[in-house]
């Protein structure tokens, strides 16, 4: 009997797949894969035991087979919604382009796992062409293929994709793997945008101002960036860029800081904190008439809106109670109430995109800034990171499953990624002396094929 | 040169046509990949023989394409800028004027910064010409939207002392910085304190 598999994680394999091997299913299954509880999503969910027998790709000299199958492995394991097992302990060999037999496929299932992908990688210059093949054990079935094409730099998004067509199919929701991160750099002293896939690859520089460029955040379509720009010493912009072209523009230049912009779910208005007033206030602004509305009217420091994905309610930052809390309002402003009472430092909420939480940095009892959640009832409160670091930051993956957020844990500040529930966390960055501010994108709208999602 | 026009063409065609059997539901996927697909002919691969191919998407098949536009960068207003940046450091430099400290988490003027406005008060009185702008700073502790706050609360603390003075407001912007531009990067107090800070900064327009 295998040591990492946990007794915990035993009774649940054995319960969900009904296998009298079930020793046998913990030493093809990762350690810990069969840790079910999805704290922001499905409480019922179960994963679904997955293998990837690989990619063959004939005589191509970059391996691209290898690559695939190792990025797959990692988006589905990050997706929580399948456990990968060990393809090595399944006892099927691909040889050469063609389906293995469909007996080894049983055998398989017999194993433990329920699901098997496996595919080609060929050339038609200048692109990568990606064949995928799906052995589902309770059909029995070895569905039509599907084929992905990209251009070769690409393998990582064609990977990616077939990942999020997996999640799709079992979920009934889009995955992540193809949503993407913007943050702030510095490069030369100056803070300047980035944007990097949502695994921490592939980073580019959106903006070269040589000064500040801070709090990104993302339309709901994922097309613009809206974030704040320091124009000169003493002016500073809400700027939008369109991603597609790279055109920016102006959003608001009022007097003071203009700061923390967020765009509402439906896109409609951009929620900010300006000083125009003399003090920190929340105002929104309708994207197609320009038109501003006052939320907040309060001597004290209002900041850093973040929507309910109702768009009906706005949490945000006060110090109007001493310190920095979370507050609550209605999107006109109205209907304002705290919602953190533990400690005397919390700030930069993040609303997630189910609804069911909100995250936001605390101060613990030994004074280190963590990443804390909170019910929108105030009835459920988690510290997600420990340690001496300060964290800061927080913003959800369209899922709800992650989080990303900065940490000066190993030295310098550096973007991480974590599971709602606290766990895996993971370095995304680590190049630079200062990356921060991450705002996760929404998800790519696809087709989801229709295909029967698991039944439960 | 022709090609990059027959490939547009080429193109065009095989997106038609592509277009013309697909399903709706499909029809939006592959008109993205089709219309992203013109646009990245320049990022072919050529050949060895030096014929650049152009990518096709044929039924059936899904293209995942890049969607993300690098901005253009505007080398020139932030050369202009950082040339401003420099000229402003360097006047200061030569004035004498002090920067003001404060405590953790707080915008109160204390006994030191009290004496260096005093002096900064009467450089101001002297020079009835020159403009400041007070920059506010914090120190790395606690979160970077709130501290942006707090910087302008620093900053708009020093003005409102240098006006008791007698110093006209209208000399004097305030700017905040948070804690994203520091003087002082080790993660100790004696860096946390020097970049709690008003920082007073001639301006040369």
């Amino acid at each position: 009997m295998t040591s990492r598999m946990t007794r915990r994680s035993k009774i649940i394999a054995g319960a969900v797949l009904g296998l009298a091997g079930a020793g046998m299913l913990g030493s093809i299954l990762e350690s810990g894969a069969a840790d079910v509880y999805l704290e922001a999503a499905r409480p019922d969910f179960q994963k679904v035991p997955i293998g990837i027998l690989g990619f063959q790709d004939g005589s191509l000299p970059s391996r691209p087979g290898k690559e695939a199958a190792a990025v797959l492995a990692v988006d589905l394991r990050r997706s929580q919604v399948f456990a990968v097992a060990d393809a090595s302990k399944l006892g099927i060999a691909l040889t050469g382009p063609n389906a293995p037999e469909k007996q080894k496929l049983k055998q398989a299932v017999g194993l433990g796992v329920k699901v098997l992908v496996w595919g080609t990688i060929g050339t038609r210059d200048p692109d990568y062409l990606l064949d995928r093949f799906v052995y589902d054990g309770g059909s029995d079935e070895i569905g039509a293929s599907k084929r992905y094409v990209g251009s070769a730099a690409l393998l990582r998004q064609i990977t990616h994709r077939l990942a999020d067509e997996l999640v799709a199919r079992y979920t009934g929701e889009p995955g992540i793997a193809r949503t993407r991160i913007a943050y702030v750099s510095e490069q030369k002293g100056a803070r300047e945008l980035f944007i990097m896939d949502y695994d921490g690859h592939a980073p580019r520089q959106l903006t070269s101002d040589g000064f500040l460029n801070l709090t990104p955040q993302w339309s709901p379509d994922r097309k613009f960036l809206v974030f704040t720009s320091y124009q000169s010493r003493t002016r500073q912009n809400i700027e939008i860029v369109d991603l597609s072209t790279g055109k920016r523009s102006p959003l608001v230049s009022l007097s003071g800081l203009n700061i923390t912009p967020a765009m509402s779910p439906d896109g409609a208005k951009l929620a900010f904190a300006t000083s125009q007033d003399g003090n920190s206030e929340i105002y929104t602004m309708e994207m197609q008439t320009k038109a501003l509305q006052r939320l907040t009217v309060h001597s004290a420091g209002d900041l850093s809106p973040s929507w309910a994905p109702t768009g009906k309610e706005i949490v945000f930052t006060s110090d109007r109670g001493g310190g920095p809390q979370i507050y609550l309002m209605s999107a006109d402003g109205s209907n304002v109430r705290r919602l953190t009472f533990d400690g005397d430092y919390n700030a930069a909420p993040a609303w997630s995109p189910r609804g069911n939480w909100v995250a936001y940095v605390c101060r613990s009892e030994q004074r280190q800034y963590k990443i804390c959640l909170i019910s929108p009832d105030g009835q459920k409160r988690a510290q997600l990171t420990s340690g001496q670091s300060i964290d800061d930051s927080p913003s959800w993956s369209p899922d709800g499953r992650h989080l990303v957020f900065s940490s000066t844990s190993g030295g310098k500040t550096q973007l991480y990624m974590i599971n709602s529930d606290g766990k895996e966390m993971e370095p995304l960055t680590s190049i630079g002396s200062h990356n921060s501010m991450p705002a996760w994108s929404s998800a790519e709208i696809q087709t989801v094929d229709s295909q029967p999602t698991e039944k439960k | 040169m022709s090609t990059p026009t027959r490939e547009r063409d080429a193109m065009s065609r095989a997106c038609q046509t592509i277009g013309a059997v697909m399903m709706a539901g499909y029809l939006l996927v592959s008109m993205q990949g089709c219309s992203k697909t013109v646009e990245g002919t320049s990022g072919s691969k050529t050949t060895e023989q030096g014929v650049v191919k152009a990518p096709v998407t044929l039924p059936g098949e899904e293209r995942v394409s890049d969607d993300i536009v690098v901005a253009k960068a505007e080398p020139e207003a932030a050369r202009q800028r950082t040339e401003e940046m420099k000229q402003e450091a360097a006047a200061t430099a030569g004035t004498g004027l002090q920067d003001v400290f404060f405590g953790y988490d707080s915008w109160t003027i204390i006994d030191g910064g009290k004496q260096a406005l005093g002096a900064d008060a009467q450089w101001l009185k002297a020079n009835g010409g020159k403009a400041l702008t007070i920059e506010g700073h914090c120190d790395e502790r606690g979160t970077q939207a709130y501290n942006l706050v707090l910087g302008e609360r620093r900053a708009k603390a020093v003005r409102s002392y240098l006006t008791d003075l007698g110093v006209d407001a209208k000399r004097m912007a305030v700017a905040s910085y948070g804690k994203d531009r520091p003087f002082c990067r080790d993660h100790n107090e004696d860096c946390y304190q020097q970049n709690r800070r008003g920082h007073l900064v001639l301006r040369v327009k």
